[in-house]
């Protein structure tokens, strides 16, 4: 396997706009300097390698570490890996100010979905379900596992085996 | 001479781009404002050493050979030498003059 090459079907169509990079070129520099057509290409195009070779080399990092995410921790290592260490202090600071932004969204919404039965609920359901169902179904189990941890398993189990008899009985299959 | 930018670099298209690769598996919700982040401070000094290297030419247009003396001046930039391979010396054949438009 190459190292790195990702000059080839990797690359695909995923580039930067090129109206944002013109814009963000022309900030980067001083009001009157102009630049060549074909230089600001070939920035995109250098721009482009330098996501490509931060990717690779966080993935690398996080594949070390055993993980299956990229995590920004990665990325913070993988820059210094590449000798940009300069950037962490900046990047990390981006990635603070980040999380203070998104902090109060998660803690608003996603932690009081109250979609969840409490465990007695679930198990007064089963058990109603299990009531009903018991003689009629032929098949024991709505869940096997969840008829193992229920507490009062012995005392459905005998009722199981009564209805069962009796529905022995009833077919003319007594034993 | 580190400005706040007005223009942000789109985190969509960043991971898009990353994961291109394909050994590249999940990422973080986080990550390509991390990188994006990385790729600003990164465009700055690029812009930046080849800029000095226009005017010590006394140019007023910042050319695409520029660019690439500044790759080849600085190692750090070692992993941009395949790209700015294609533009031609000045005075001499161009080296490895792949054409990269169908990639």
């Amino acid at each position: 396997m190459e190292p790195m090459d990702i000059v080839g079907k990797s690359k695909e169509d995923a580039s930067l706009p090129k109206a944002t990079m013109t814009k963000i070129i022309k900030e980067m520099l001083p009001p009157d300097v102009r630049v060549a057509r074909d230089a600001q290409d070939l920035l995109i195009e250098c721009c482009v390698e330098f996501i490509n070779l931060i990717s690779s080399e966080s993935n690398e990092v996080c594949s070390r570490e055993e993980k299956r995410t990229i995590a920004p921790e990665h990325v913070l290592k993988a820059l210094e890996v590449l000798g940009f260490g300069e950037y962490i202090e900046e990047v990390y600071a981006a990635y603070e100010q980040h999380k203070l932004e998104t902090m109060d969204t998660i803690r608003g919404g996603k932690w009081t979905n109250g979609a969840e039965m409490t465990e007695e609920e679930a198990l007064a359901e089963q058990q109603r379900m299990f009531a009903e169902g018991a003689c009629q179904n032929e098949r024991w189990g709505y869940c096997p596992q969840t008829i193992r941890t229920r507490p009062d398993f012995r005392e459905l189990t005998l009722g199981l085996l009564v209805c069962w008899n009796l529905k022995l009985e009833t077919l003319g299959k007594h034993p | 001479m580190r400005k706040k930018l007005d223009t942000r670099f789109p985190a969509a298209r960043i991971k898009k781009i990353m994961q291109a690769d394909e050994d590249v598996g999940k990422i973080a919700l986080a990550v390509p404002l991390l990188v994006s982040k990385a790729l600003e401070l990164f465009l700055q000094d690029l812009c930046d050493r080849t800029y000095e290297i226009t005017l010590r030419r006394g140019a007023k247009t910042m050319s695409s050979l520029h660019l690439k003396q500044c790759v080849q001046t600085f190692n750090v930039f070692d992993f941009l030498r395949e790209i700015v391979s294609k533009v031609p010396d000045l005075g001499g054949a161009d080296v490895g003059s792949e054409d990269r438009s169908s990639c």
